[in-house]
């Protein structure tokens, strides 16, 4: 279980949200909404260790994650908004050395099929990286979630620059993910005129209004 | 699938890093064009006066070494700030001391080894004598190494800035002038056919500091970064 004791974050001195006591179980999914500059994406890095909280704590199960942030780490995966692909690189020489990261290795055949997924295939994966579009780019972000072992997932705005059928492919892997009692935090401004929308997911079972 | 081990992530790492240095060759080569420019113009400039030349080699060597390095610094850590590749560094199940060491290891392969590589035909020029070429070449060796782990700490501390370049160097090169001076002492040593051990076994205490407490340096900045 993934769960937070009276967090707190602040930057410069104004404080952007206190006191936040959150439980996220297997199975379910925590939907960070808010506007611009409101502090989602800190939550977010606060609760993937990459930040620090001011005030407050990050627990895995029961244990702050400061403790032993390598038992964490191991059951993790955070995509940021920044796609971490390096632009000179492949699709698959991107995708094999992220998970090489989590101490990963698949064979091309597994990634090949990761990829299929959403549709990229063929020419495309050999190409650099800095040649694919905005969208090609987050699919190939996304592909992680295919191949990934980790319990809890933390993805910073995934649905940014997918069209429909990458939107789908998405919510189909978060719903899966989900039912596996995979623990899933994300954030996104998925607007329909002009309104605020939560996924089309089943079960948003926590919705935090930053 | 199959499980790494942290040695295996580690050697993925360094590897990365190498072939990615290779797909820019314009920027690591930079480096390595300006040593051998630099080193070569001062014996067109100066004239054939051998003893004059034999004196300064040393120190024009290891002088431009030091700032071939520092110029090959600034991108050790920023490009994979900017892309977002740092913060799955620092996610990683590896420590980001051990990344860290790989990475600079990586930096030492595609700078210090190749300058080392061209170095000995650079050092013909200033007609240094075979033993003069053989204790330069041990002291780069032990030297750019040393030079690649303090160098680290600065660029992992100007990690994110804009003209990071200037700053690594004024940080960086007041912790390299100690390596600097034994470097070019062991040479005129060995010129001169005095013994030079004592300076090798000084850097090579260095190097050995060096290496362990840089990389610690470095993830703590690194993670600064990241805040």
């Amino acid at each position: 279980m993934l769960s937070t004791h009276e967090l707190s974050c602040q930057r410069g001195r104004q404080q952007l949200w206190g006191n936040l006591n959150l439980e996220v179980a297997p199975g379910e999914l925590l939907f960070v909404k808010g506007a611009n500059g409101n502090g989602k994406t800190s939550l977010l890095k606060i609760l993937a260790g990459l930040l620090s909280p001011d005030n407050g704590q990050v627990m895995w199960q029961q244990q702050a994650i400061t403790k032993d942030p390598y038992a964490y780490r191991d059951q993790l995966l955070y995509i940021g908004h920044q796609t971490a692909l390096k632009p000179e690189m492949s699709a698959i020489e991107n995708l094999t050395f992220l998970s090489n990261l989590h101490g990963l290795r698949y064979s091309e055949t597994e990634i090949a099929k990761a990829f299929k997924q959403w549709d990229l295939q063929g020419k495309t994966l050999h190409l650099a990286s800095r040649q694919l579009s905005q969208g090609q780019k987050q699919r190939v972000a996304l592909a992680q979630l295919n191949l990934s072992q980790q319990q809890v997932w933390i993805l910073d705005e995934p649905f940014n620059s997918l069209d429909a059928t990458g939107a789908s492919t998405l919510t189909h892997l978060l719903q899966k993910h989900l039912q596996a009692k995979g623990i899933l935090v994300l954030t996104s401004h998925l607007h329909e005129r002009g309104q605020d929308m939560t996924p089309p997911l089943e079960a948003v079972e926590q919705l935090l209004i930053l | 699938m199959q499980k790494l081990s942290t040695l295996e992530i580690l050697l993925a790492v360094f590897k990365r890093d190498i072939s990615l240095a290779l797909r820019r060759q314009s920027d690591t080569l930079g480096a390595v064009f300006f040593f051998a420019l630099v080193v070569s113009l001062f014996p067109l400039a100066i004239g054939p006066e051998t003893k004059l030349l034999q004196q300064i080699a040393p120190g024009i060597i290891w002088v431009s070494a030091l700032l071939a390095v520092m110029l090959s610094l600034s991108r050790l850590f920023n490009d994979d700030y900017q892309d977002g590749v740092l913060e799955q560094l620092a996610l990683s199940i590896c420590p980001l001391a051990l990344i860290a060491i790989a990475k600079i290891l990586a930096h030492w392969t595609y700078t210090g080894l190749i300058l080392l590589c061209i170095s000995p035909v650079l050092a013909l020029q200033f007609n240094l004598s075979a033993i003069a070429i053989e204790v330069l070449l041990i002291t780069l060796f032990i030297g750019t190494l040393i030079l690649s782990f303090i160098g680290s700490i600065g660029a992992a501390l100007t990690v994110g800035l804009k003209s990071s370049g200037a700053l690594i160097s004024l940080l960086v090169l007041p912790l390299l002038i100690p390596v600097l001076i034994l470097g070019t002492l062991a040479v005129d040593a060995a010129t001169a056919s005095l013994p030079y051990s004592v300076y090798l076994y000084i850097l090579l205490a260095l190097a050995v500091l060096a290496s362990f407490f840089a990389p610690i340096a470095c993830a703590a900045a690194l993670r600064i970064a990241l805040d």
